[in-house]
């Protein structure tokens, strides 16, 4: 009955334990573990001793954990958007991703979920009251409300996908999409509307989100496809990933256009905190190294000097573009706390200000990672128990399916 | 129903911190949480020896500003932070889901965690502890030596907070971001 509800291959744990035992399968394995283990390790510490076992503060109250949870979504949303060029805007060479790159849609966001858990002081009552007793005027509402219908869309375009219903996953599809990227630009705009921060306030982050979130998309599809051939791709394999890395390249090139003009604007005129807080950005390490070296440039410049047919290279420049996502992510609510809001110590724009310091403890590293480890158990239950690529059978694929 | 606000002639404060020992004995502030409910912000004293700049070296006794445009009511996302019957900016700890977004929000840095119910917690202008006992000041303002402090309903125009601001120059912290705080400062 299950399998007429959602088609699956052989559910037990022998299968899940029965992987060919070469040493990159059984080097994941560990990790995976390792990476449970540790989120696990932290998840006690928190239930021992709540926000003490964090480092966040009153100056700065977001940290690692918020980071994951926007890392984890903007992943998701990103693989919602890339795969919806196939089985929603029909573009041909991205049509057969869709069952993959939803799953990966829902596992990266269930991921989130157990992170922003942590993070939250109190979600039962988080449950209770965002329902009861709505903010309307909060985007953090908004955002939470969106993802929660979001990921019903995005498992019901899973279902019909899985059951080679087409007419139905389109449906789920275009509502996933639409909803996903309302709720991603909210979650953009619970920064863009903190009107006391000026590096943060304003379009740009809604803007930017959406934007960078496609360019996760594409690395971790990326991954996931170099994962899935083990390297070895057929034509029509390299034909998509070709379309893809070009797509990558245009959407970098279009993401170091936005923060060229969002540093220059930030700092031109020598606004007060804004221009002190990017310059500040501008000088610090993982700006360049993380950000702009590993998130941006690598990946594009390998991009353009092969026009895209570097494929394999291009696999290896979105691990470090996933490293270079993470720091935009934690750089991002870092770089929002960082100017110390108090009248402390400052005579309001007269003085330089001490920069608010923050470090993540052991405890929230050990459930930041340790989420990245349920992510990729997830994934690999997922690709023991569901049939992610398309049916040989399916007419919709048919030009897509390798022949052997 | 009231408007309350706040006047401080800043000029006047020595930086005793009795307004934030005050605060901490009424409110029961936990021992450790310094500069979190209240607070005087210290400006340093500018230029080398000997040309020091004695002007510059001036104390900004703060708290919440009450903003009547409040960043932090706007953001909350189970309308825990609300404006009670009186224009003050309250938290009903029981809604607070700690999502820290008020905190991040506001401006002025005048939220902190209570450590006992772990929500977020501010001045309340003595609402539930003076206030309610009818009392008509505030901890802070009540235990200052030099009075800088006056506490008041500025809905009143015959009340001292509104003679005050009729008559005196003042101004407010931050007013560029258009939170319209209720904490005025005498020029």
């Amino acid at each position: 009955m299950l399998n007429a509800l959602l088609p699956h291959k052989e559910i037990s744990l022998k299968s899940i334990f029965s992987f060919e035992k070469n040493t990159f399968n059984i080097v994941m394995a560990v990790v995976t573990v390792a990476l449970i283990v540790a989120f696990l390790v932290g998840f006690g510490n928190y239930a021992l001793h709540g926000h003490h076992a964090y480092g966040v503060s009153k100056e700065h109250p977001w940290g690692l954990l918020i980071s994951m949870y926007i890392f984890f979504v903007v992943s998701s949303t990103g693989l919602c958007i890339i795969s919806s060029l196939g089985h929603v805007f029909h573009i041909k060479s991205f049509e057969f991703i869709g069952k993959r790159a939803i799953f990966g849609a829902i596992i990266t966001i269930v991921s989130g979920f157990c992170v922003i858990g942590l993070e939250i002081g109190h979600p039962i009552r988080m449950v209770i009251y965002n329902t009861i007793s709505p903010g309307f005027t909060s985007a953090i509402w908004g955002m939470g409300a969106l993802y929660s219908v979001y990921l019903f869309l995005i498992i019901m375009e899973f279902i019909f996908l899985s059951r080679d219903e087409h007419k139905w996953s389109k449906f789920f599809g275009l509502g996933g999409l639409l909803i996903g990227i309302a709720a991603h630009s909210n979650l953009g705009a619970v920064f863009g509307f903190l009107v006391g921060r000026p590096l943060a306030n304003g379009v740009f982050y809604p803007v930017y989100f959406i934007l960078s979130a496609m360019i996760t998309g594409c690395y971790l599809l990326f991954l996931m496809y170099g994962y899935r051939y083990k390297m070895q791709f057929t034509e029509e394999m390299e034909k998509f990933l070709m379309h893809l890395g070009r797509l990558l390249g245009l959407l970098i090139a279009i993401l170091v256009f936005f923060e060229f003009w969002r540093f220059l604007t930030a700092i031109y005129g020598r606004v007060p905190e804004r221009s002190d807080t990017a310059l500040h950005v501008l000088s610090s390490k993982s700006f360049w190294f993380g950000e702009v070296l590993l998130g941006m440039a690598i990946p594009f410049f390998i991009i353009l000097y092969s026009k895209a047919k570097a494929i394999k290279a291009t696999i290896y420049a979105s691990i470090g573009g996933m490293v270079g996502i993470f720091f935009m992510r934690y750089n991002l609510v870092h770089d929002t706390l960082v100017y110390p809001m108090q009248t402390m110590k400052i005579k309001e724009y007269q003085l330089a200000p001490t920069w608010v310091e923050y470090a993540p403890t052991l405890t929230e590293w050990a459930i930041a990672l340790g989420s990245m480890g349920i992510c990729l158990a997830l994934y690999y239950i997922g690709e023991n128990f569901f049939f992610l690529d398309p049916n040989k059978e399916d007419e919709y694929f048919k030009h897509y399916v390798d022949e052997e | 129903m009231a408007t309350y606000a706040m006047v401080l002639d800043y000029k006047n404060c020595i930086n005793c911190k009795a307004c934030e020992v005050a605060c901490k004995e009424e409110n029961g502030v936990l021992l450790g949480a310094n500069y979190h409910r209240i607070w005087v912000g210290v400006n340093e004293i500018q230029g080398s020896y000997p040309d020091l700049s004695i002007a510059s070296n001036a104390f900004y006794p703060s708290q919440c500003q009450h903003c009547d445009n409040a960043p932090c009511q706007e953001v909350c996302p189970t309308n825990a932070t609300h404006y009670d019957e009186n224009r003050v900016v309250q938290v009903d700890a029981s809604k607070c889901i700690l999502c820290s977004y008020c905190m991040v929000a506001c401006p002025y840095d005048a939220r902190y965690v209570d450590e006992r119910t772990m929500t977020v917690d501010k001045c309340t202008f003595c609402s539930d502890t003076r206030l309610a006992r009818g009392l008509k000041t505030t901890a802070c303002q009540a235990t200052c030596p030099t009075k800088v402090r006056i506490f008041g309903d500025i809905s009143d125009p015959k009340s001292e907070i509104s003679e005050i601001l009729k008559t005196r120059e003042y101004f407010t912290l931050k007013a560029s971001f258009g939170t319209e705080p209720k904490l005025f400062y005498l020029k």
